[in-house]
């Protein structure tokens, strides 16, 4: 379990002399002080201990900061043991927080899976442009979804698969999957997907199962499976726009992306998520879908349907929908045919 | 209420705790997710004040005719909350000033704010601002959108904006059209066409990138409208 | 000159402060905020004929816009590109840097524009058939849609043709399809550029054809 440490508000009227001290104490601009410090409640530190995050309070107090440190459990910090490791062994004087200069956003740490089975891999970029570099010993080959190879050793040999069956196809995603085998020395191969936002990585053993929202698919190893899955008409409205649902099995790496960024969720009893943003859930979950509110709501409010998950799981959540965006672009359309 | 933010800068999403008896009002579409127990209502206008008037005009402010409003009666929960575009989130509290917020960046408030829309003039025909802004006054906490990062310029005489970077700006700062330096000529050869400045004293909160700009990039890549 | 890069990858701007005298060039319209008093001048880039061919053949505009300090005070403003993604800032000391068409944004007096031709290999590719060099002795600043990557290249590396941003001299294009025929048609792929020589490439992490390929198929 790890802290985070969250600058809440000002605890004296001169805010100009807290973000001064702040500025000193965290050795960086006042200007840059003053910019963290608009927007409050603002996360300056994650991935602390207990104590360690307790001192930052105080530290901050003493600044004219009230600040508070709760529960955080960061996705990332397990994947990349050196991230964490050089912040909970920095030694923290009382007075001094910190030698490291706190980041509107903390700089993207390249994640790596060192103790995983499976592909070596990092992804960098995260978490809002996220990109996913694998390395492919020789003899063998990962699948990948169709246009998202960005680079590539030119080691590296493609090969076209029909994959999803129809669903994909009705669905309007590429029904094509495209598998890159180093054939007979390593090499590694650079995967953007389309959409701009975070990635996820799950090593599925087997007999697990997960669910994807159709389009989240990014790339996996070739030994697990894909499957359209029909959601039937009373579920079917799950992604929004899709009555198909990808379900992943076998054994392997198995990343997928959001769109925007990604909130993971341990359920245990009821969570309601919009259906626009559900990324995937395990397979322990039952979901139902909704209306949001009464009546009025469900016509009114923007919301139209959520879906209720129930049992012991784990969600993961969009913050963001594409069908925002696709709303949005809607006016930047040309109209008419090419000229 | 408390509010936390997280996945700042690039795509915000706003974390609202309600202590038991709390509630607050949304922009219609905004929630992401929430917990199970909380109470939803939807009107046209904040409870007890205003009616249909205040949401036609709130529609012309750019925003949703209807508002949720969370409440937790049962016990404590939180709302998740997203936006439309990619970008950042930023918690102000009114405490009897005003803030005016550009079309489409208002998320959330606590229940003693006011919502009003609020005319600012021809010029923002010619700016591709939006003809009506919101105004939020009263007391609480408000939750605003933007796209792309925020940053805060504390005007004291005159600072220059570019139209499509506004956020939200106090209501003691008043703001015109007008070229950047000193030649028309230049200002117009120059991409900058016209700009906003801003007069007097106070705090106008600017968004990094102009999604107008961003849309005309994807334009010739985007497939064609029938 | 005081520049800060802020705003994360994901929606990176350029933060300058002036001191009086000083000026800072930008690409047209990438101004956000500034103070009231500071001078703006456009300029041709290079005079009118490398102006139009840098607008027609480089995707860059014909003005690039001078901002200078004729205040006796510092002054601060804000530069940003159209798209969101990562800045970078490049000190060059009389060498050279090749940029594909959109890259640029913002550069210090010393600094040089130029066209070069990047051959026809990079035109098919639909990166253009110029690209902007950047030279002289100063600091440049350049971005693109996604996070930024560097990748150092000593012989042969492929790189999708919507991804490369910027690259070393040392470094050539050749294209090529990315798998066989029927792969680098069906598989959305297509044709790849193959980068050739010594030198550094700087990648982008998302591309706008990428994300509009996304947005497609779910528009009407």
């Amino acid at each position: 379990m790890t802290y985070k440490v969250s600058v809440t508000g000002y605890a004296t009227p001169n805010a100009a002399a807290a973000q001064a001290a702040f500025a000193q104490a965290f050795k960086i601009t006042p200007e840059k002080a003053a910019e963290l410090l608009t927007t409050l409640p603002r996360t300056i530190k994650v991935g602390l201990d207990a104590d360690t995050a307790e001192r930052y309070c105080q530290a901050l107090a003493k600044m004219g900061l009230n600040a508070e440190h709760s529960h955080h459990d960061a996705p990332a910090a397990k994947a990349a043991p050196s991230a964490s490791a050089t912040v909970t062994s920095a030694a923290v004087p009382a007075a001094k927080p910190a030698a490291a200069a706190p980041e509107a956003a903390p700089p993207p740490q390249p994640r790596a899976a060192a103790e995983q089975p499976g592909f070596q891999f990092r992804i960098d970029g995260a978490p809002d442009f996220a990109f996913l570099t694998v390395q492919l010993p020789a003899n063998h080959s990962i699948k990948v979804e169709a246009a998202a190879m960005a680079t590539m050793d030119t080691s590296i040999r493609m090969k076209t698969k029909l994959s999803g069956g129809l669903g994909r196809l009705v669905t309007g995603e590429s029904i094509f999957v495209n598998e890159f085998s180093a054939d007979t020395v390593a090499g590694e191969i650079g995967i953007a997907p389309g959409a701009p936002g975070d990635l996820a990585h799950v090593y599925l053993k087997g007999g697990e199962v997960l669910f994807l929202q159709n389009g989240a698919f990014v790339a996996c190893d070739p030994d697990v499976t894909l499957e359209t899955k029909w959601q039937g008409f009373t579920k079917g409205f799950f992604s929004g726009e899709s009555f198909f649902l990808i379900r992943a099995s076998g054994t392997g790496d198995l990343w997928f992306n959001t769109y925007g960024g990604m909130i993971e969720k341990e359920v245990d009893g009821e969570y309601v998520v919009d259906t626009g943003n559900i990324v995937a859930f395990t397979e322990g979950l039952d979901y139902k879908l909704e209306k949001f509110g009464g009546y009025k709501s469900l016509f009114f409010s923007g919301e139209g349907f959520v879906c209720r998950f129930r049992g012991k799981g784990r969600v993961w959540v969009q913050t963001r929908t594409s069908g925002a965006l696709l709303a949005w672009a809607e006016q930047y359309r040309r109209v008419g045919k090419e000229a | 209420m408390k509010i936390e933010f997280t996945h700042q800068p690039g795509n915000t999403a706003a974390t609202l705790q309600l202590a038991q008896g709390e509630r607050c009002t949304t922009e219609s579409g905004a929630m992401i997710a929430m917990s199970g127990g909380l109470d939803i209502e939807t009107t046209t206008h904040k409870r007890g004040k205003g009616g249909l008037l205040k949401a036609a005009k709130r529609l012309l402010g750019g925003e949703s005719f209807f508002l949720n409003h969370f409440s937790a009666r049962q016990g404590a929960g939180e709302v998740v909350l997203g936006t439309a575009l990619a970008g950042d989130m930023m918690a102000y509290r009114v405490d009897g000033d005003a803030l005016m917020v550009q079309a489409g960046s208002f998320v959330a408030c606590e229940e003693g704010v006011e919502i009003d829309t609020s005319w600012q003039g021809f010029k923002n025909l010619l700016s591709g601002e939006s003809l009506f802004w919101l105004k939020l006054s009263g007391r609480g906490q408000v939750v605003l959108s933007a796209f792309g990062a925020i940053y805060p310029i504390e005007v004291d005489g005159e600072h220059i904006v570019d139209t499509g970077h506004i956020v939200a700006f106090q209501e003691s700062l008043d703001f015109s059209l007008t070229k950047a330096g000193k030649s028309w000529l230049h200002s117009m050869l120059g991409g900058e066409g016209l700009v906003c400045k801003f007069k007097g004293r106070g705090t106008v909160w600017c968004q990094s990138h102009n999604p107008g700009s961003f849309g005309l990039s994807l334009r010739p890549t985007l497939k064609r409208r029938k | 000159m005081q520049a800060q890069i802020r705003g994360s990858d994901a929606f990176s701007y350029l933060a300058v402060t002036l001191e009086p005298g000083e000026s800072v060039i930008a690409e047209s319209d990438a101004m956000s905020s500034m103070a009231a008093d500071l001078d703006l001048q456009a300029r041709m880039n290079g005079g009118l004929i490398a102006g139009l061919l840098r607008k027609y053949l480089a995707g860059e505009s014909l003005f690039v816009s001078v901002f200078k300090n004729n205040t006796p005070a510092a002054r601060s403003m804000t530069l940003v590109q159209p798209t969101p993604g990562g800045i970078r800032a490049l000190d060059l000391h009389n060498d050279t840097f090749y940029l594909q068409p959109g890259a640029y944004l913002a550069s210090t007096e010393g600094i040089k524009l130029g066209l070069g031709f990047a051959g026809f290999v990079s035109w098919i590719a639909g990166e253009g058939l110029f690209r902007t060099v950047v030279s002289g002795s100063g600091t440049v600043w350049y971005g693109a849609y996604g996070a930024l990557l560097d990748k150092q290249v000593d012989g042969e590396y492929i790189v999708d043709s919507s991804h490369l941003v910027a690259y070393e001299p040392g470094i050539k294009l050749k294209l090529q399809l990315a798998g066989g025929l029927f792969s680098s048609f069906f598989g959305g792929e297509g044709l790849v550029t193959r980068v050739t020589g010594r030198g550094r490439i700087v990648v982008q992490t998302r591309s706008l054809t990428g994300l509009t390929g996304w947005i497609n198929p779910k528009l009407r």
